[in-house]
């Protein structure tokens, strides 16, 4: 087998980042939030529990705040939508998470605790409902894939991908240490509502 | 650029191959309340999993790799050491491929595994943090070499492996062992405890029956004798090792097997693993003179039927 490059996931990093936004409340960018993945043409997948008022402002990787408005959301699924004209940020490529194998590199993008784009990485453990005894009063039921690899706040509803940077699921929170995010075919599902 | 992602694709699909690999040998134990832990095929019929997860005797099943649920029959189990032993069917799944943690060194690449019900095996990833040799743990037990890792032991991972790149299980991952770092029982260990578990139901440890503190002679004693200190007899329980040979309380031990005796750790050492029916070599300074004494290890009296 050929050397890990010591680059690592730096080039997947670096393209997925370029497609990675801040999601703040109020329309002049901000307060608290999130972030939210840019995932085609004017759309902006993030979850319910960061866009949180009816028009968010979406914050573009080159800083500019452009106005949006929740144009879907799924508070169960927690997942909403933002439509934001002309923010002009590239769509990202999307992959199905039932296609990776435990172990799996993955790693994640956000804005923890407020730092802009910040990478983190680890491995896939599940894509199903939580093992019985990880509490999440009933949602445990829906599917989530887990992963080990570090969130924090900022991370929700950004993007979890695989080793070569396509989106497998939105980011959305930790339970008994393990981080959980919305695998990408309930999102196109849920998008599909959205025509 | 091209040559980094197909590296690290590869490098991903390695990672997912050991999953697999040493996953085919996992159980979920389901041995306590709500959540179960992990097991590992050690042996074939012989599933190891930690002592603190397994809080009922009976009535244990162990789910299998294909979902499966089976009866598993409690074998023992070793408080010291952190381990407890199943039995299950022979044949019901692979054996675990063991590897060689001597051969791991800090920064090595280590997945820590759970299989915690019908789905497949779950990872978690990170390093060799610290590496070692043999120590006593904060359970009294004696664990062959020190194996510490940065992996998260989330809920029910303990008594699972830690495995590295290939899919080799180095040993079990203890979740009461472990403080800031996790900590894994290396593979040494867990087959000793586990041929004796087998055995007897416990881990038989060596003991001589009597109380002792580490004392210094007086100047011109220490020149006469050339000893510095050893060990005073406080105390000699009726009926043990120590009594048996004749040691008496207010004798000091000075030696132990011909080296001098420099603080309690060095008992606790020749009483550590397989060595009841073993006989110790004493000197001994019985009121200014010396005399040799020779005690047989004998086996400390379990409390609460080696729970």
């Amino acid at each position: 087998m050929t050397a890990t490059s010591p680059a690592f996931l730096s080039e997947p990093a670096e393209r997925l980042r370029a497609s990675v936004v801040g999601i703040a409340n109020g329309r002049r960018g901000r307060g608290s939030g999130g972030a939210g993945i840019a995932w085609s043409g004017d759309l902006f997948v993030t979850s319910a529990h960061v866009a949180t008022g009816s028009h968010p402002t979406i914050v573009t990787p080159d800083s500019r705040a452009v106005p949006g408005e929740v144009v879907y959301r799924d508070a169960e699924r927690d997942i909403a939508v933002v439509r934001a004209a002309g923010a002009g940020v590239p769509a990202v490529v999307t992959a199905d998470p039932r296609a990776l194998r435990s172990g799996s590199l993955v790693f994640a993008v956000g804005h923890p605790f407020g730092v802009r784009d910040a990478v983190s990485v680890g491995v896939l453990q599940a894509v199903s409902p939580l093992p019985r005894g990880y509490g999440l009063n009933g949602k445990g039921s829906l599917v989530w894939i887990q992963a080990d690899v570090r969130l924090l706040p900022g991370n929700s509803g950004g993007p979890l991908a695989d080793a070569g940077g396509r989106v497998i699921g939105v980011a959305a929170m930790i339970v008994s240490g393990v981080a959980l995010a919305v695998p990408v075919p309930d999102v196109e599902r849920l998008l599909s509502e959205l025509t | 650029m091209s040559q980094d992602r197909t590296t690290l694709a590869a490098l991903s699909e390695q990672l997912a191959d050991a999953v697999a690999t040493a996953g085919a040998a996992l159980v979920a134990v389901h041995a306590r309340p709500r959540l179960p832990s992990t097991g590992v095929h050690w042996k074939d019929g012989v599933i190891v999993t930690t002592e603190g997860t397994v809080r009922r005797e009976d009535d244990i099943e162990v789910t299998l790799p294909d979902g499966k649920r089976i009866p598993a029959t409690f074998a023992g189990r070793d408080r010291g050491t952190d381990l407890a032993v199943l039995k299950i069917a022979a044949g019901s799944l692979p054996v675990a491929q063991l590897g060689d943690p001597s051969t791991l060194r800090p920064g090595h690449l280590v997945l820590a595994l759970a299989r915690l019900d019908e789905g497949g095996p779950r990872a978690a990833f990170g390093a060799v943090s610290a590496t070692g040799g043999k120590w006593r743990c904060w359970k009294g037990g004696e664990i062959d070499s020190w194996l510490l890792s940065d992996l998260d032991i989330y809920p029910g991972f303990g008594g699972g492996p830690l495995v590295d790149a290939t899919g080799r299980i180095h040993g079990v991952n203890s979740g009461g062992l472990s403080r800031a770092l996790a900590t894994t029982i290396p593979v040494a260990t867990v087959s000793r405890v586990t041929t004796q578990l087998l055995e007897r139901g416990y881990v038989a440890r060596g003991w001589i029956g009597a109380a002792m503190q580490p004392v210094r002679l007086d100047p011109a004693t220490q020149k006469r004798l050339k000893h510095e200190g050893g060990l005073l007899l406080l105390s000699v329980e009726p009926d043990a090792p120590a009594s048996r040979a004749g040691l008496l309380v207010g004798d000091m031990v000075a030696a132990i097997d011909g080296k001098n005796v420099d603080g309690f750790d060095q008992l606790l050492d020749v009483l550590g693993g397989d060595v009841v029916g073993k006989t110790l070599k004493l000197d001994v300074v019985r009121a200014g003179q010396p005399v040799s004494v020779d005690v047989v290890i004998g086996e400390r009296p379990r409390r609460g039927g080696g729970r």
